[in-house]
């Protein structure tokens, strides 16, 4: 497929299954960070892990906690490999700013790709995330 | 984003190790959104409880205070994970309070105000309107844009403290006048409301509003800032949701054509159905609940003594506890006015400088909570452990007392 085109906001190249949703998305009480799984009630991931995942959502929601729970998943080695957004959400920049200079992991982040281009991929299908783009393996 | 050659010094280090990587992190930040400078702050507001800090936020907040970082500007803290007074008469375990007093520590050493609120704006944060402040606590971030007409971003954890020992922040978002022109409104359209009612407003704003900015049509001329407060927490807990435009009170807004500029927007009604909707997704149990909490955000002193007016000459049934989380300062105005004694008297309790949502709620053995605030339903349902009975002030005495 052509790649979806967006902009990376923290670029970088990561390759992982998808996790597809298309809900406002948050790390701060809604992933686990001892698995990765996400555990928010009203998220349509409920139950994915995240773990070396590309993770789509459209934008954020919530408490300004999410990027230390965002670190500490980063910490115990169950975070994602990528993000994809629609808008720009601060606290996957922030996450994932602090996971290089703290732990020394690289996880871009690519927004301005909205639900209805990535509602194409599929949670469970391969997709590379390569600086603005974010291609589907087929 | 361009570094004038004070900034560059600090980004080499010649700041001093704190400074250094507090550039790190903010020019990082502020490259990746793309701000084109940084600009000076007012003030901030960090977070430092350990339940969502984790031992990763231990690390960042130490490694901040060990390279002998102070803060640049009047500095706020959001609460803690524990009552830092009477947390063993609540249970909490030794080790887990161990850990918070180490954020307490560093936080303390780095030179910040220790108010532990996340209603700082009622306490000791009080920035005008048109300053740039770098704010964590979505409620407060939403309350100082909506209210106070100050200009903060959603800033999260590690930027926030980072930003105050700079006491600078990136130029982007609700800092640039184009970033808070409201593009959606909501019109209030049923009839009389309720504390529930208000907080299910803001939570049916912030679900539908995703990142545009909203303005809220309807409102009564003689709401309440705690009113306002719930209703901002509400909105901020549901979505991406910074500033709500509130005609009237908004500085600089006195019309809806002043929030938008002018510019035609869509307009949806915010009907009893809406409200109903809200409520019936919130609610996910009808069980007799183990805990009461308000004060998610904290509750200022004058809803403390409406609270204890409303619990006059009664008493909690068995097998219910009745929490009300407050700063330090209202608690002892409390006190000191007996509107603490009132509350005691039927048996509910007063915590102060933590609150519910970021308290071990699980590890203290509740199931089920009720409450009326919005912002707790959502974060509590989301660790998808505590199940949820959302209803207003009113309802939850006249169930849970006698």
């Amino acid at each position: 497929m052509t790649p979806m085109k967006g902009k990376a906001l923290i670029s970088g190249r990561a390759r992982g299954k998808a996790v597809v949703s298309a809900k406002a998305f948050t790390f701060a009480h809604g992933v686990d960070p001892s698995t990765g799984t996400v555990t928010d009630v009203r998220s349509d991931v409920k139950g994915f892990n995240l773990k070396d995942k590309v993770l789509f959502y459209p934008f954020g929601k919530g408490s300004t906690t999410a990027s230390s729970w965002f670190l500490e998943t980063v910490r115990l080695g169950n975070h994602p490999a990528a993000i994809v957004t629609e808008g720009v959400d601060l606290s996957a920049v922030i996450g994932s700013v602090m996971s290089k200079l703290v732990y020394g992991k690289d996880i871009p982040v690519v927004s301005g790709i909205p639900r209805s281009s990535y509602s194409t991929v599929k949670s469970g299908e391969e997709v590379i995330v390569d600086a603005d783009e974010v291609t589907l393996q087929t | 984003m361009e570094l004038s050659s004070a900034e560059e010094k600090l980004l080499r280090g010649e700041g001093g190790e704190a400074k250094r990587f507090a550039m790190e992190i903010v020019s990082a930040v502020g490259d990746a959104v793309g701000a084109d400078s940084l600009v000076p702050i007012k003030s901030a507001h960090v977070l430092a409880h350990y339940s969502s800090l984790h031992d990763a936020g231990v690390d960042v907040l130490e490694r901040f205070a060990e390279s002998e970082g102070k803060f640049a500007v009047p500095t706020s803290v959001d609460p803690a994970s524990i009552d830092l007074q009477q947390w063993r008469s609540f249970g909490i375990p030794e080790e887990y309070a161990r850990q918070q007093f180490r954020l307490c520590d560093a936080y303390a050493k780095l030179g910040g105000m220790r108010c532990w609120t996340c209603v700082q704006y009622q306490v000791c944060n009080f920035p005008k309107a048109g300053e740039a402040v770098a704010w964590a606590e979505s409620s407060a971030v939403v309350f100082a844009n909506s209210v106070l007409g100050a200009r903060s971003n959603k800033i999260t954890a590690g930027m926030d403290v980072a930003c105050a020992i700079l006491g600078l922040t990136p130029r982007f978002g609700m800092l640039e006048d184009e970033k808070r022109v409201a593009s959606i409104a909501f019109k209030l359209q049923a009839g009389a409301l309720d504390d529930l009612d208000y907080r299910s407003v803001g939570f049916y704003i912030g679900r539908k509003a995703g990142s545009r900015v909203p303005a809220l049509l309807g409102l009564p001329s003689g709401i309440t800032s705690d009113v306002i407060k719930h209703l901002g927490a509400a909105a901020a807990a549901a979505g991406p949701v910074t500033m709500v435009h509130l005609p009237g009170v908004t500085p600089g807004t006195k019309t809806l054509a002043d929030a938008t500029n002018g510019g035609a927007v869509e307009t949806m009604d915010i009907t009893r159905s809406e409200l109903e909707q809200v409520q019936s997704d919130l609610n996910q149990t009808e069980e007799f609940p183990d805990l009461v909490a308000f004060g998610v955000p904290h509750l200022s002193v004058n809803e403390l003594g409406l609270l204890s007016k409303m619990l006059e000459g009664r008493k909690l049934k068995q097998g219910v506890r009745m929490y009300a989380y407050t700063s330090a300062q209202a608690f002892d105005m409390a006190e000191r006015t007996g509107i603490l004694e009132g509350i005691e008297a039927a048996g509910a309790r007063v915590s102060h400088s933590t609150d519910a949502e970021i308290s071990p709620l699980r590890k203290l053995g509740f199931n089920v909570v009720m409450t009326n605030s919005a912002k707790l339903a959502e974060i509590v349902s989301s660790e998808g452990e505590i199940r949820i009975r959302y209803a207003s002030q009113k309802q939850i005495i006249e169930e849970v007392s006698s």
